[in-house]
């Protein structure tokens, strides 16, 4: 798993109330029990992380959101949009 | 007819007085939801980075012209929108200005967040334009209860005064408290209701933060809706022990007759379906009325994806099959979510609708979603008869208020 990956994964357990080890790019995110205003923190940590802005609106199911590789996927294209680092630590 | 009910006096409204994105003035707002106009538009200020650049603005407010008090003119937009609302529903009350017997009087008006432009204001005067002070008014115009004293020192109310703060219940649990006041005797005339004015920059990023704003519009029970969108303004009415109201020969233009409130006491942001239910199922048995003697109920209906489906089960279950045959609108399609005063904007829709036999729409709902399948006045008011009404409030934090409105005693 790349750096993004890894980043999100960390980001995804410190907003899971209970973390497992387990998650993988194909892991649902409906399967970590996160709710909505979960999800909302989690956006907010990765824009904050990787200096991007995700326009994720709570009141859609989207593509972007299913599983942790989406999540990734959509993450890496816009930080290449943006032209962030994504360096922040 | 008696004047007690339950055992307690009967509580009566005076005077409605309303500043709203469809208007200011009750008459404006009222023939704007008649033509279902809607007053969601693009923001009125530089929206700069924000990506919901849409909101519901009152347009054409000028303290000035709009609020008599030299005082409210020097505080924040919220107490101006307040004042205005006041005072069209004092003038409409008759009531002599100051009030007789001023401690039997109270002024409850709420608002969510009070003074945020001012807030906004200060702060960048502090931290962008590096100024040496904050404008003296500063704390005055933010505090969440100077709009409710602007009314009291208005009206010269000595009774009861203070601001409630209940998000989107806001409005409907300050009527609900001179409701209570009133029939236990407390007080014989109240003012109340709420205002918000948060749509500034710094708010709009807040807001956005959550998530729960949508792009594009106000779309209650929709297929296509995709989040609320924020609107501004206040609701005022004047209540009244209804022997009081009837000793001075004042015109009666409604009766309230139930309130009800509970809390989810569970989430601050999903609503519950018990909370709600048991609000709707108070004010019902307040009234002493059965769910199939409500006509027209206006929904909280903010179009979140949560809300609106979670409603509709509510309303399924207090009413049964009668749900099917009751008129439910959300107003909100037509001025946007005005937050803490949304239900006094709502219980003003509530009493037109039984005065003037009309159905205000949930405007914008051409594809409705298969969970909301009940009667939402889809699109374009109608002519209805229109006796008992129900207006629900709903809060973050599973704050809920709901009231029920009749015709005034015969």
């Amino acid at each position: 798993m790349d750096d993004v990956a890894t980043k999100i994964i960390d980001i995804l357990k410190k907003h899971m109330k209970e973390p497992k080890d387990d998650i993988s790019l194909t892991t649902a995110l409906s399967d970590l029990k996160i709710e909505s205003l979960d999800l909302a923190m989690i956006v907010f940590d990765i824009e904050d992380t990787f200096g991007i802005e995700i326009p994720y609106n709570a009141n859609e199911e989207v593509e972007d959101f299913k599983t942790v590789g989406s999540v990734v996927d959509r993450v890496k294209s816009l930080v290449a949009a943006s032209g962030a680092t994504g360096a922040k630590a | 007819m008696t004047s007690k009910k339950n055992g307690l006096r009967r509580v009566v409204v005076t005077g409605m007085g309303a500043v709203t994105p469809l208007g200011i003035g009750v008459p404006d707002m009222w023939a704007a939801m008649q033509r279902g106009d809607c007053a969601v538009g693009p923001l009125s200020f530089d929206t700069q980075d924000l990506y919901i650049t849409i909101a519901s603005e009152v347009k054409g407010f000028d303290p000035k012209i709009h609020t008599k008090s030299k005082l409210v003119q020097l505080a924040d937009r919220y107490s101006w929108f307040a004042s205005a609302a006041a005072q069209e529903a004092v003038e409409q009350s008759g009531l002599e200005v100051p009030f007789k017997n001023p401690y039997r009087t109270a002024a409850i008006f709420g608002t969510g967040a009070g003074g945020m432009n001012t807030t906004e204001k200060s702060y960048q005067d502090l931290y962008i334009h590096k100024k040496k002070a904050t404008h003296p008014l500063t704390l005055i115009r933010i505090i969440g209860s100077s709009a409710a004293a602007h009314i009291g020192i208005d009206y010269g109310i000595k009774g009861p005064t203070y601001a409630t703060c209940s998000a989107c219940s806001t409005a409907t649990h300050a009527i609900g408290a001179v409701y209570d006041y009133i029939r236990h005797g407390v007080i014989d005339v109240g003012v109340t209701g709420a205002s918000e004015a948060v749509i500034c920059y710094g708010s709009m990023r807040v807001w956005q933060a959550l998530r729960v704003l949508s792009p594009e519009g106000c779309f209650p029970f929709s297929k296509r809706r995709n989040g609320t969108v924020l609107g501004e303004g206040a609701g005022a009415l004047v209540l009244e022990d209804l022997e009081h109201a009837k000793a001075r020969g004042a015109t009666i233009l409604a009766e309230l007759l139930g309130y009800g409130a509970s809390s989810d006491a569970k989430d601050m942001v999903n609503p519950d379906i018990e909370g709600p239910k048991s609000a709707m199922r108070d004010a019902l048995s307040d009234a002493n009325l059965s769910p199939g003697d409500i006509d027209y109920l206006n929904a909280h209906g903010t179009a979140t994806a949560i809300n609106d489906v979670n409603e509709t089960r509510a309303i399924k279950d207090v009413f049964g099959q009668h749900a099917y045959k009751l008129a439910v609108s959300s107003t909100k399609s037509m001025h946007g979510h005005l937050l803490g005063a949304g239900g006094a904007v709502e219980a003003i829709a509530c009493i037109r609708a039984t005065q003037e036999g009309y159905l205000p729409p949930t405007i914008g709902l051409t594809e409705p979603d298969p969970e909301c399948d009940l009667d939402y006045v889809p699109n374009e008011g109608r002519k209805a008869k229109v006796t008992y009404t129900m207006s629900n409030s709903f809060a973050f934090g599973g704050l809920n208020a709901v009231l029920v409105f009749g015709p005034p005693p015969a």
